[in-house]
C-alpha cells in the first residue's frame, strides 16, 4: 500500500520548521549546523516523494546532489565552528560579531 | 585688360600685410623691422591710399563694381554667405579718407610714437595696420554680414590700441569698457543681421547680375505690396507668417536693431560714454580711430544701407532724435572739459550727432558731406592735440598751456583752420556740410514731418555751443601767456608731426567746395559736384545706391517732402550762432590770463563735469545690478542646485549608515530576516495571486 | 578597416606608453598620439561619405559591420562608420589629444606613464563613441570613457579631486542609467532583432510599435525621449544638471580639463543629435519651446555663473556651460544652419574651450594660481600667452573670422529662421550671451593681465616654456582656420544633417534654395 504523498510533504514540512526553529533560537553553532542538515533533508524528502509520485527517476538524483551538497557544507561547517572554538574557546554564535558594518 | 577693380582687394590687403609683417618679425627679429613697423605700414597704407585713388578715378569715370569674392559658407538647401566688394560713389569715396588718414597717422606716429621712445612699437604698428584692414574692408563690404564681421574686427583694434599703454591701470579700462559698450550696440546688431538674413535671405546692399537679391529691395517691395502694390517676395512672405507681424512693424524693429550697432560705435547717446574713455589710448589712434574712421564706420553704416532706412520713417526720426540731441547733448559736456583731448572727445560725439541727424532727415549727401569734412578736420584737431601733447611733455591740462601760438606756428595755424572748420565758420569746410544738414532738416521738418523739427532745433542750439568750445579750447592752449614752465619751453616737433598737419590742414580749409550748395542756389551755378557724384544714372546696375533712388524712396515710404525755403537764411542764422558762440569764447578766454568761467554755471556745471552722470548710471548697471545678481546666482547655483546633489549624496549616505545596522554580524538575526523576507514574499504573492 | 585600425593603434599605444619609463612617457605619449591625428587627418582627405549615417540615404565612409554576439533575440554587432558629423569630432578629439599631451609636459610630474596611457585609452574610447553605428557598442565606449577620466581627476588632481571624480563619475554614470533605460525600452518596443542604430531609427521612422507598456505609442516616445534627454543632458551639461562640471574642471587636471570642456562635453550634444534629434525628431518638435526655454537659461544662467568667479578655471567651466546652451538652441531650430551650426559649434567650442584651458593652465603652471586677485599685469613677463589669451578670450566672444563666431553665427542664422513658437525671441535672449561673455572675459584679462604687475604668489612669472607656447599657438591657428574656412567642416556637416532636416518639413518651411 503506497502512502499518500500528502503525509510526506506535511513529513517534510514539520522536519523544515524543526529546521528553521533550530536556527532562529539556538546560539551553540553545532546546533546551528544540525538544523541546517534537518532543512537540507526535509528539501530530500521532497524530491524523494515528488520522485516517486511522478515516477520519474530524476528527483531521486537531485537528492543524492543534495547529499553530496549537504556533505560538503557539513565540512566546511564544521571548520568554521573549529575556527570559532579555537578563537573563542566555545561555540556560541552571538560572539562571532566582528564581519558586520 | 586690367583695371583699377581688379586691385580693389588689395586695398585692405595691404595694410593686413604691413599687420602681418609688424607681428611676425617683430616677434621673431625685432632688429630687422625698420622702425619698429612704422615703414611697412607706410608703405601698406600708401599703397592703398594709391589704389584707393585709382579706384575714385575709375568711379567717377562712372563704372562702379560688385564682385563676390569668397564664398564663407556654401549653404546646401539655403542660403549662402559671401564675402564681396562693392565699389560705388560712397564707398570709393570711403576708401579715399581711410586710407589718406591712416597713411598721415603712420607718419604722426614717427614724431609720436617712435621719436618718444615708445616701447612696443611692432604691436602699436601692427594694430594699426590690423585696424587699417579691418576698416577698409568693412568699406568695400558688399553686404551686412561681411560689414558686421569687420565692424566687429575694428571693435577689437580698437580695444588693442586703447589699451596700449597696458602697463598703467588706465588705457586696460578705458579698453574695455570701450569693448563693452559697443558690444552691447552690436548685440543689437547681430540680431539684425540675423533677422535680415532670416527675413530676406540675402544680406546684399546692392543686386548686380541675374539671380541675386538685395535686401533694401525685397524690404521695398514687400512694404509695396503691403500698400497695395505688386506682390510679396515669398520668402519675405513667409517669415512674416510665422512670427506673425506686418512688414512695417517688423522692418522698423530690424532697422532699430541694426541701428544699435550704429549708435554703440558712432558713439551716439546713450551708449557713447565708451568715447572720452578711449583718450586714454595714443594720440594718433585717436585720431585714426575715434576721429575718422572707426567711429565713422556706424554713419557710414547706416548710409550703406540708406535704401532699408529710407523705408522706415519712425526709424528716420529716431535717428534724427537721436542725432540732434546726441549734437546737443555732446556740445553742453565739452564746453566744461579742461584737458584738450577730452574737448575734442566731445566734440567728436556731437559732431557724429549731425550726420545722424543728416541721416535721420533726409540729408543723405549733407551727412555724407560731413562725414567726409569731419574726416579730415577732425583728424587733423587730433594729429595737432597730438603735437601740443609732445610739446607739453604730455600733459594734456588746458590750464596749463597758453601762448604757443608763437611757440609752434604749424600747428597753431593748422588748428585754427581745423577749429575753424569744427565751429562752422564760411568758408571753412565744416561750415558747408554741418550748414546742409541742418538746411536739409529744416526744409523737410518744414514740410510734411514736424517731428523732425525738435531735431532741428537741438542742432541749431548745438552749434552755439561747438563754437564756444572750440574757440574756448584754442584761446586756452595757444593764446594768452604761457601758465607753465612747459608751456614757456615747450618740445619742439619735427616734419613727420608737421607734415600730417599741413597736408590736413589745407583740406580743412577747402574740402568744403566741393558742396557749396548755398553758393549754387545763389548763382545758379552747378558746383554742387559732390551731389553730381552720389547721383548714380538710372540705367546703372547700381542705380539703387544713387541718392535719386533714396530721394525717391524717401518721398513714397517716408513721407518726406521738402519745403521751399531758400538756404540763405538758415545759413546766416546757423552761422551767426556759431560766431556768436566764438565770440563769447573770444571775450572770455581771449586774454592773457583767463580764469575759469565755469564756476558761473554753479550746480550745472557739476552736472556737466560728470558728463550728466551718465558713466555712473552705466558703471551702476555692471557693478551695482549685474554683479551682484551674478554673485546671487552663483549662491543660488551652489547653495540651491548644488544643494540638491549634494543633497541626494548626502541623504544616499545618512541612509546608508542606518540601514547598514540591519547588518550586526549575528547569524541569528540575518537567519530571521531570512525567514521573514520568505514569509512577506509568500504572503505578498499569495494575495496577489489568490490564493486565500 | 581604418576605423578598427584607429582605435586599436590608440590602445597598443596607450599599453606602451603605461610600460613606458615616466622620463620618457610624455614624449612618446606626444609622438604615438600623432599616429591618430594622421590617421584621422587622412581619413579627412578620404571622406567620401554623403547623407546621414542613420537614414537608408546615407552612404557611409570606412563602413564596417560585423556580427558580434547575440542575446535572446537581438543581434549585437560591431558597427562602426563616419559621416558628416562624427568625421569633424573624430579629427577634433585626435587633434586636441595631442595638444593636451603637450600641455601635460609641464604640470604632470608624477605617474607620468600612467597618466599619459590613461590619456591614450581615453582618446580611444572617445573615437569608438564617435563612429559606433550599434547601440551596444556605442554604449561600451560611451561608459568607458567615464573610467580614463575618472583617474585623471582623482589621480592628479587639485585638493578636492576625490570629491570632484566621484561627483563626476557618479552624475554621469546615473544619467547615463537613465537613457540605458529609456532607450532599451524604445527598442524593446519595436520589431526589430538588432540594436543596429540605422535599423531603429528606420523602424522608430516607421512607428511599428509591438508594445507600448500599457502606454499609448506617443506617449513612450514622449518618455523614451525625456529619459534619454535627461540623460544627455547631464553630459552637456544642461542647467540645473551643470554642478558636476566646474568641480571636475577645478579639480582636474589641465590636461584632463582640456579633454573634458574640448570632448566630453560634445559627447552628449553628439548623443543628443543622433539619438533624440535624429530618431524622435516629432518629439523635439512638440516639446520645442521647452527645450529652448532650457537652452536659453543654460546660455544666460551659466553666463552670468562665470561673471561672479574668481578662479580662471571656473569662469571658463561655466561659460562652457553657457556656450553648449547653444548648442541645444541650434538642435531645437531643426534646420539646416540649427543643426549644422550646433555640430559646427561642438567642433569649434571644442577648440577655443580647449586652447582657454590651456592658456589658463599655462599661467597657473607658472604663477601657481588661478585667482583673478592674486594676479595683475603678467602679459609684461609673459607676452606671448598674454597674447594667446587675448586672442581666444576674443575667439570665445565670438570674434569674426575665428571659429567661435561661425559656430554662434550658425546658430542664431538657424534660431531665428526656426519656426517653433517664439523661436525669434529665444534667440535674441540667448545672443545676450555674447554680451555677458564679453563682460567676465574682458574683466579677467584687464584684471590679470593688464595693468602695473603684481602677483601674489611665491613663484617668479616667467615666460611660458616653449612647448607650452607652441600648443596654443597652434590651437589659435587652428580657431582662426576654421573660423575663415568654414567649409572645411561645415559642408560635410550640411550634408549629413540635411535628411533629417527634410524629414521634418515643418521646421524648414522656409529657408530653402540657393541664394535668394
Amino acid at each position: 500500500m503506497a502512502v499518500a504523498v500528502e503525509y510526506y510533504l506535511l513529513l517534510s514540512a514539520a522536519v523544515f520548521c524543526t529546521g528553521v526553529f533550530g536556527v532562529l533560537t539556538r546560539e551553540n553553532a553545532l546546533m546551528f549546523l544540525i538544523s541546517v542538515e534537518l532543512m537540507l533533508n526535509s528539501a530530500n524528502i521532497n524530491l524523494v516523494a515528488f520522485s516517486h509520485f511522478y515516477g520519474n527517476a530524476t528527483g531521486q538524483v537531485f537528492s543524492l546532489f543534495v547529499m553530496a551538497l549537504a556533505a560538503a557544507e557539513v565540512a566546511v561547517g564544521l571548520g568554521i565552528v573549529l575556527v570559532l572554538y579555537r578563537n573563542f574557546d566555545e561555540v556560541d554564535v552571538r560572539n562571532a560579531t566582528t564581519m558586520r558594518w | 585688360m586690367v583695371g583699377a577693380f581688379d586691385f580693389t582687394p588689395a586695398i585692405p590687403l595691404l595694410p593686413f600685410a604691413a599687420f602681418l609683417v609688424a607681428m611676425l618679425v617683430g616677434h621673431f627679429a625685432p632688429r630687422l623691422l625698420p622702425k619698429g613697423g612704422a615703414i611697412p605700414g607706410i608703405l601698406a597704407t600708401a599703397g592703398s591710399l594709391l589704389l584707393s585713388i585709382w579706384t575714385f578715378l575709375t568711379v567717377s569715370g562712372g563704372s562702379y563694381h560688385a564682385q563676390d569674392i569668397y564664398t564663407w559658407v556654401v549653404g546646401q538647401n539655403t542660403f549662402s554667405l559671401h564675402f564681396g566688394i562693392l565699389v560705388d560713389p560712397l564707398s570709393a569715396m570711403m576708401l579715399v579718407i581711410v586710407s589718406l588718414v591712416a597713411v598721415l597717422v603712420h607718419v604722426f606716429s614717427l614724431g609720436y610714437m617712435n621719436d618718444e621712445g615708445e616701447t612696443g612699437l611692432p604691436r602699436y604698428y601692427a594694430g594699426l595696420g590690423l585696424f587699417t584692414f579691418s576698416m577698409l574692408a568693412f568699406v568695400v563690404a558688399d553686404n551686412l554680414l561681411m560689414a558686421f564681421m569687420f565692424f566687429e574686427l575694428v571693435g577689437l583694434c580698437s580695444y588693442l590700441l586703447i589699451g596700449f599703454h597696458f602697463r598703467e591701470p588706465g588705457p586696460p579700462s578705458a579698453a574695455k569698457k570701450a569693448f563693452l559698450v559697443t558690444r552691447f550696440g552690436d548685440y543689437f546688431f547681430l540680431i539684425g543681421v540675423v533677422g535680415i538674413l532670416a527675413t530676406f535671405g540675402t544680406a546684399r546692399f546692392v543686386a548686380v547680375g541675374d539671380g541675386v537679391h538685395s535686401f533694401p529691395h525685397l524690404a521695398e517691395q514687400a512694404l509695396a505690396a503691403a500698400g497695395g502694390e505688386g506682390t510679396m517676395p515669398e520668402h519675405v512672405a513667409h517669415f512674416l507668417d510665422v512670427i506673425g507681424m506686418n512688414a512695417e512693424t517688423w522692418f522698423a524693429i530690424l532697422g532699430l536693431l541694426v541701428l544699435g550697432g550704429v549708435v554703440g560705435k558712432s558713439a551716439q547717446f546713450p551708449l557713447h560714454t565708451w568715447l572720452p574713455d578711449a583718450m586714454e589710448g595714443p594720440t594718433p589712434v585717436s585720431a585714426l580711430i575715434h576721429a575718422a574712421t572707426m567711429v565713422a564706420a556706424g554713419v557710414y553704416l547706416v548710409a550703406r544701407m540708406y535704401g532699408f532706412y529710407a523705408l522706415l520713417p519712425t526709424v528716420l526720426a529716431i535717428i534724427a532724435l537721436v542725432g540732434g540731441f546726441t549734437a546737443l547733448f555732446a556740445a553742453s559736456m565739452g564746453v566744461v572739459k579742461d584737458e584738450l583731448k577730452q574737448v575734442l572727445a566731445y566734440s567728436t560725439i556731437s559732431q557724429y550727432g549731425y550726420m545722424m541727424l543728416g541721416l535721420g532727415t533726409g540729408g543723405y549727401i549733407a551727412a555724407t558731406f560731413h562725414l567726409m569734412t569731419h574726416a579730415f578736420f577732425k583728424a587733423l584737431l587730433f594729429l595737432g592735440a597730438g603735437s601740443v601733447i609732445i610739446a607739453m611733455h604730455h600733459n594734456e591740462d588746458m590750464w596749463d598751456m597758453g601762448g604757443l601760438r608763437e611757440k609752434m606756428p604749424v600747428t597753431y595755424y593748422t588748428f585754427l583752420s581745423g577749429s575753424l572748420a569744427l565751429a562752422g565758420i564760411v568758408p571753412f569746410s565744416g561750415f558747408w556740410s554741418k550748414d546742409e544738414i541742418l538746411y536739409e532738416a529744416l526744409i523737410y521738418g518744414a514740410g510734411d514731418s514736424p517731428i523732425l523739427l525738435a531735431a532741428y532745433a537741438m542742432g541749431l542750439l548745438a552749434v552755439f555751443f561747438t563754437g564756444f568750445y572750440t574757440f574756448r579750447m584754442v584761446f586756452l592752449t595757444f593764446h594768452g601767456e604761457p601758465r607753465s614752465d612747459t608751456a614757456r619751453d615747450p618740445h619742439g616737433v619735427r616734419w613727420n608731426v608737421k607734415l600730417p598737419l599741413v597736408v590736413l590742414g589745407i583740406l580743412a580749409a577747402t574740402v568744403g567746395l566741393v558742396n557749396m550748395t548755398p553758393v549754387a542756389e545763389l548763382t545758379g551755378l552747378h558746383i554742387e559736384y559732390l551731389h553730381q557724384w552720389l547721383v548714380i544714372p538710372e540705367a546703372s546696375d547700381f542705380a539703387a545706391l544713387g541718392y535719386d533712388n533714396y530721394h525717391h524712396l524717401l518721398e513714397q515710404f517716408a513721407g518726406y517732402h521738402a519745403a521751399d525755403i531758400g538756404p540763405l537764411a538758415p545759413g546766416a542764422v546757423s552761422l551767426a550762432l556759431a560766431l556768436g558762440g566764438a565770440g563769447l569764447a573770444w571775450v572770455l578766454y581771449n586774454v592773457d590770463s583767463p580764469t575759469e568761467h565755469t564756476e558761473k554755471l554753479g550746480g550745472v556745471k557739476t552736472v556737466l563735469y560728470n558728463n550728466y552722470y551718465q558713466d555712473e548710471y552705466q558703471v551702476w548697471l555692471a557693478q551695482g545690478v549685474t554683479l551682484p545678481l551674478a554673485r546671487a546666482a552663483d549662491t543660488f547655483d551652489q547653495g540651491i542646485v548644488d544643494g540638491v546633489v549634494n543633497g541626494v549624496s548626502s541623504v544616499s549616505l545618512f541612509a546608508g549608515s542606518r540601514v547598514k545596522r540591519i547588518q550586526d554580524g549575528l547569524v541569528t538575526h540575518y537567519a530571521a530576516l531570512l525567514t521573514l523576507g520568505l514569509v512577506v514574499l509568500l504572503v505578498a504573492f499569495g494575495l496577489l495571486e489568490g490564493w486565500f | 578597416m581604418l576605423i578598427e585600425a584607429l582605435i586599436a593603434v590608440t590602445l597598443v599605444s596607450a599599453f606602451v606608453v603605461m610600460l613606458a619609463p615616466d622620463e620618457v612617457a610624455g614624449k612618446l605619449a606626444f609622438a604615438l598620439s600623432l599616429l591618430p591625428v594622421a590617421g584621422s587627418l587622412w581619413m579627412f582627405g578620404q571622406f567620401d561619405a554623403s547623407g546621414n549615417a542613420l537614414f537608408e540615404s546615407g552612404n557611409l565612409a570606412f563602413e564596417t559591420t560585423a556580427r558580434w554576439i547575440s542575446v535572446g533575440p537581438y543581434a549585437l554587432n560591431w558597427h562602426v562608420g563616419l559621416d558628416g558629423i562624427s568625421m569633424p569630432l573624430v579629427v577634433l578629439s585626435t587633434l586636441l589629444t595631442s595638444l593636451a599631451i603637450v600641455s601635460a609636459w609641464t604640470p604632470i610630474q608624477e605617474r607620468q606613464s600612467q597618466f599619459y596611457s590613461l590619456m591614450l585609452f581615453m582618446l580611444a574610447s572617445l573615437l569608438g563613441v564617435f563612429t559606433a553605428l550599434d547601440f551596444f557598442v556605442w554604449f561600451v565606449f560611451w561608459e568607458f570613457v567615464l573610467v580614463p577620466m575618472y583617474f585623471l581627476i582623482g589621480i592628479w588632481g587639485g585638493p578636492r579631486r576625490k570629491y570632484a571624480a566621484i561627483k563626476f563619475f557618479v552624475y554621469t554614470n546615473v544619467a547615463s542609467l537613465v537613457m540605458f533605460i529609456g532607450f532599451v525600452a524604445l527598442v524593446f518596443a519595436l520589431p526589430v532583432q538588432t540594436m543596429d542604430l540605422p535599423a531603429i531609427a528606420a523602424a522608430l521612422d516607421a512607428g511599428n510599435f509591438q508594445t507600448t507598456y500599457g502606454l499609448g505609442a506617443e506617449t513612450l516616445k514622449v518618455v523614451a525621449f525625456f529619459a534619454m534627454f535627461l540623460g544627455f543632458a547631464v553630459k552637456v551639461p544642461l542647467v540645473p544638471m551643470h554642478t558636476w562640471l566646474p568641480d571636475a574642471h577645478v579639480q582636474a587636471p589641465t590636461p584632463a580639463s582640456v579633454m573634458l570642456a574640448g570632448v566630453l562635453l560634445k559627447m552628449g550634444t553628439y548623443a543628443l543629435l543622433r539619438f533624440n534629434f535624429t530618431m524622435l525628431p516629432g518629439v523635439a518638435r512638440d516639446y520645442a519651446v521647452l527645450i529652448a526655454i532650457f537652452a536659453v537659461v543654460s546660455v544666460i544662467y551659466g553666463a552670468m555663473l562665470a561673471l561672479a568667479q574668481q578662479d580662471l578655471k571656473r569662469i571658463v567651466a561655466y561659460s562652457s556651460v553657457s556656450s553648449m546652451g547653444y548648442v541645444i538652441l541650434g538642435l531645437v531650430a531643426y534646420n539646416v544652419y540649427g543643426l549644422g551650426g550646433a555640430t559646427f559649434q561642438m567642433v569649434a567650442h571644442g577648440l577655443i574651450s580647449g586652447l582657454m584651458f590651456m592658456c589658463v593652465g599655462v599661467i597657473y603652471n607658472v604663477a601657481h594660481t588661478r585667482m583673478v586677485g592674486d594676479l595683475s599685469g603678467i602679459a609684461d613677463k609673459m607676452p606671448v600667452t598674454a597674447a594667446v589669451f587675448v586672442a581666444a578670450a576674443f575667439g570665445y566672444m565670438g570674434l569674426p573670422l575665428m571659429a567661435g563666431f561661425a559656430g554662434e553665427l550658425f546658430i542664431f542664422l538657424g534660431g531665428f529662421s526656426a519656426t517653433f513658437p517664439y523661436a525669434q525671441l529665444f534667440t535674441a535672449l540667448a545672443m545676450f550671451g555674447i554680451v555677458v561673455v564679453a563682460g567676465y572675459l574682458l574683466f579677467a584679462m584687464q584684471r590679470v593681465l593688464f595693468g602695473p604687475f603684481s602677483a601674489d604668489t611665491d613663484y617668479d612669472i616667467v615666460p611660458a616654456a616653449p612647448h607650452d607656447a607652441a600648443a596654443i599657438v597652434v590651437l589659435v591657428l587652428l580657431v582662426v582656420v576654421l573660423g575663415t574656412v568654414p567649409e572645411v567642416f561645415y559642408g560635410m556637416i550640411q550634408d549629413a544633417v540635411n535628411p533629417m532636416v527634410d524629414s521634418l518639413p515643418e521646421a524648414t518651411a522656409f529657408l530653402t534654395g540657393g541664394e535668394l
